[in-house]
């Protein structure tokens, strides 16, 4: 049965989460305020290596479980308050960006992770590149790193929630 | 003569007016005077029926119209009561036919204008028959001037033809049967229903006759498995004739089986009305599972006149039931949600074919997955279907309502009333009511969602434009007395009852009271008007309390619609009304059996690129697959012999007369 050997992986494997550190002094982005400590985000990979996904991956698993901090990443943008935007932006994904943005509720939180992602890093002023995210919306926090490590993502978002 | 003489006359003399005038007047007036004088025979009919429900009663006897036993009318309540809805439904059938005609829209030739007051007679004369030999002659006018009337547009369409066979094929046969059982009947008895009645035959005898008269009459009623004309004629036949059809000819094979089983001959075995109740929850349920995946509209709804009948009849096999059990209480009750059912589903039926018939005018199109956005342009049209199909639904407020809760009451309290067999069969009884019940709402909402609502699928849908007034007046006349039926049916109580004794002979007043329908026997109470109110108030309140939480919102912004990324929908991502019955379809997968079929087209260069994928489905009738089919492959077998037979040697012919003649003479002198 499924669901046994399910409940003894339970039992066996235990608790694997990192203890948490303690919580951000206040909130990184007054915007994000009156959220109240729950943030929904929609990530969007607007021409990543997969690298940040990764890594933002392993956020939302088990280990470091961002969702405890009340971050939850959602399956549309009109779920969302918060963009989780990765890579350089490139000349496909402009459009497609700019309109996911304008389909976020208000107050839209934008989250640039990684090196391309703040400005371009690697691929700055590539043929198929458009540029960094903050050319096409207008961005409240960035997280640099490539890829950024798994805590300063975690860090990043609980800036976020104030959790 | 009293009032139901004269309707009767004024009938009579409509029918040979409105020939006249089909035969005789230029083609622009025609239509208009024909639907005059179909109107008028509706209202005549009418009249007499409400007369003979109110209590009154005609018989006539005309020895000299018909040789032999001459013509023999009596109109009683249970008659009565299919004239007054058969009337109704004329009566607003001629008034839509009115609208409908012109702009080379419905039918316009003589001969077939000629044969609507001849059908419209016909039918309505068929339950005031008071004698076999009237009952057969106007059986089958009735019979063959809607065959006249279905074969209206067979230059236009190849498939009107087919369905004219199929009709012609299954109505005479349906009339074999009858005639068989009648005048296996009358040859014990006499010719007059009075005489039918004071004999008794032998049970085997009795249940011959039965078995014969129910085949013919649930034919017409389109039974399953003898409904497969159903379907074809009424999709195919031209509007105004499909609501005469589907909501006043149809019901005639109720009646004479009701008239035959329970007046003629007395109420008989159970095994009969077990027959009765099996076969009509067999074509409720299979007449709703191909409506909810067809997608022509008017095979829809003419799969739903299966469904509607096949509970009609199941009412009327659990009151045979009840009523060879000794409860006389609960037979008069499940027949009386039987007749009303009848009536309900007449209401709602001719509105939801005139309904279609709107659409079909207006965009010339049947097929659900050509239409939708008809709500923008056709609001009253789409309105009065929405009404029509509340009715189809069977829940609260519609009318279909009413009759159903009546009918799931008999058949709850069934449990005293017989042995074993009752004990099981009601139960299952139930549940199939129930399940057509759920699956009606599937199909309606379909038809109405995928048909009316959304955007349209193509450019006859984006351009159409509502009917002209006589066709929304005669479609706003069905819808109110719709919501009549389904607000205060507690007005037909008397009718009703009126009707179902002039059946079982037994004086039972099975639904009685003014704002609650009150069963008699039966501790059950339901009031379709406060259920209606507080539907109606639970509406208002949530409409109200969303509202007031929209105001205290502080800012709405208009957004464009969030599409994924992908670009603008189109109408073609919308539901289609195959892809919306889909998991129905795959649930019943074993009963419907549908036929899909992949074509795939690899690249020439390589097997592995494919060029072009073709996907097509149907889902056929099963019974005329399985059952017809090869009845027609071993007709078409037999037919070879023909030829073989009659080879045209003039020799072989001779011969065949020498050997006829002579075994005749060999056979008559050893038997004498």
């Amino acid at each position: 049965m499924a669901v046994f050997s399910l409940w003894r992986k339970i039992r066996r494997v235990g608790r694997v989460a990192e203890p948490a550190a303690s919580p951000p002094p206040g909130s990184s982005c007054p915007k994000a305020a009156r959220l109240g400590g729950s943030v929904q985000l929609r990530h969007v990979d607007a021409g990543s290596c997969n690298g940040c996904e990764i890594e933002i991956g392993s956020v939302f698993g088990p280990v470091y479980d961002a969702e405890r901090y009340g971050a939850r990443l959602v399956a549309s943008p009109r779920h969302a308050d918060a963009l989780v935007v990765t890579g350089p932006v490139t000349r496909n994904m402009a459009v497609a960006l700019r309109r996911t943005f304008e389909a976020v509720s208000q107050p839209r939180i934008v989250v640039a992770v990684g090196d391309c992602a703040v400005d371009a890093g690697e691929f700055a002023g590539g043929y198929g590149v458009h540029g960094p995210v903050s050319d096409v919306v207008p961005v409240d926090v960035r997280l640099p790193g490539c890829p950024p490590e798994p805590e300063a993502i975690v860090a990043a978002l609980r800036g976020l929630t104030g959790r | 003569m009293n009032v139901i003489g004269w309707a009767l006359v004024g009938v009579c003399g409509l029918a040979g007016l409105g020939v006249v005038a089909a035969l005789s007047s230029p083609r622009r007036a025609r239509s208009a005077l024909v639907g005059v004088a179909t109107a008028g025979i509706g209202l005549a009919g009418l009249v007499g029926g409400v007369v003979a429900l109110g209590g009154g009663s005609f018989q006539a006897r005309l020895s000299g119209l018909l040789p032999l036993s001459g013509v023999q009318v009596a109109v009683d309540p249970l008659g009565g009561w299919f004239m007054a809805v058969t009337g109704g439904v004329l009566a607003v059938a001629g008034l839509y036919g009115i609208g409908y005609a012109g702009h080379g829209h419905g039918p316009a030739g003589r001969g077939v204008l000629a044969a609507l007051p001849l059908f419209a007679a016909a039918v309505l004369l068929v339950p005031a028959a008071a004698g076999v030999s009237t009952l057969l002659v106007l059986w089958e006018l009735m019979a063959a001037a809607s065959l006249v009337l279905v074969l209206a547009e067979h230059r236009a369409r190849p498939a009107v033809a087919q369905a004219g066979w199929w009709y012609a094929a299954l109505t005479h046969l349906g009339f074999v049967a009858i005639l068989l059982g009648l005048v296996l009947y009358a040859a014990h008895a006499g010719d007059s229903f009075a005489d039918l009645r004071a004999t008794h035959l032998s049970p085997g005898l009795r249940g011959v006759v039965f078995v014969l008269v129910f085949a013919g009459f649930g034919s017409k009623a389109g039974l399953v498995p003898l409904h497969v004309w159903l379907p074809r004629a009424h999709a195919e036949a031209p509007s105004p004739v499909s609501i005469a059809l589907s909501a006043a000819m149809v019901n005639l094979g109720v009646y004479g089986v009701v008239r035959v089983g329970f007046d003629l001959l007395g109420g008989g075995s159970r095994w009969w009305w077990l027959l009765v109740l099996a076969l009509g929850a067999v074509s409720a349920l299979y007449g709703i599972l191909q409506a909810a995946v067809a997608s022509d509209l008017k095979r829809l709804l003419a799969y739903s006149t299966v469904e509607n009948m096949g509970l009609v009849f199941l009412g009327v096999g659990a009151a045979g039931v009840f009523h060879a059990s000794g409860a006389p209480a609960l037979a008069a009750l499940a027949l009386s949600a039987a007749l009303l059912h009848v009536l309900n589903h007449a209401g709602f039926k001719a509105l939801l074919f005139a309904a279609a018939g709107s659409v079909l005018r207006a965009t010339g199109s049947r097929g659900l997955d050509a239409l939708g956005g008809l709500r923008a342009r056709m609001p009253v049209t789409t309105a009065l279907f929405a009404v029509g199909a509340l009715g189809a639904v069977a829940l609260p407020p519609g009318n279909g309502f009413v009759s159903e809760w009546l009918l799931l009451q008999s058949l709850v309290h069934a449990l005293p009333a017989g042995g074993v067999v009752t004990a099981v069969a009601m139960p299952v009884a139930v549940a199939v009511v129930a399940l057509t019940a759920g699956l009606a709402v599937a199909t309606f909402v379909k038809a109405l969602g995928v048909g009316f609502f959304a955007r349209p699928r193509g450019d006859a849908a984006a351009a159409a434009t509502e009917s002209p007034p006589a066709m929304l007046a005669a479609m706003g006349v069905l819808a109110a007395v719709c919501a009549v039926l389904a607000l205060v049916p507690t007005v037909l109580g008397s009718a009703l009852s009126r009707a179902v004794d002039a059946a079982t002979g037994t004086s039972a007043y099975p639904v009685h009271g003014w704002i609650s329908l009150r069963l008699a026997g039966i501790a059950s109470t339901m009031s379709p008007l406060v259920v209606a109110v507080a539907v109606a108030l639970a509406v208002a309140g949530t409409a109200g309390v969303l509202r007031l939480m929209a105001v205290r919102v502080e800012r709405r912004r208009a957004v464009a619609l969030w599409d994924c990324g992908a670009g603008a929908p189109t109408a073609r991502m919308q539901y289609t009304a195959t892809s919306f019955a889909e998991p129905l379809q795959r649930v019943f997968d074993d009963v419907l059996a549908p036929e899909p079929d992949l074509d795939v087209t690899p690249h020439v260069e390589s097997a592995y690129l494919v060029a072009r994928v073709a996907y097509q489905q149907r889902v056929p009738d099963r019974v005329e697959h399985a059952l017809y089919a090869p009845l027609i492959a071993a007709a078409r077998r037999l037919g070879r012999l023909g030829p073989v037979l009659a080879n045209g040697s003039v020799h072989r012919y001779l011969a065949y007369g020498f050997v006829g003649v002579t075994g005749l003479l060999l056979v008559l002198a050893v038997a004498r």
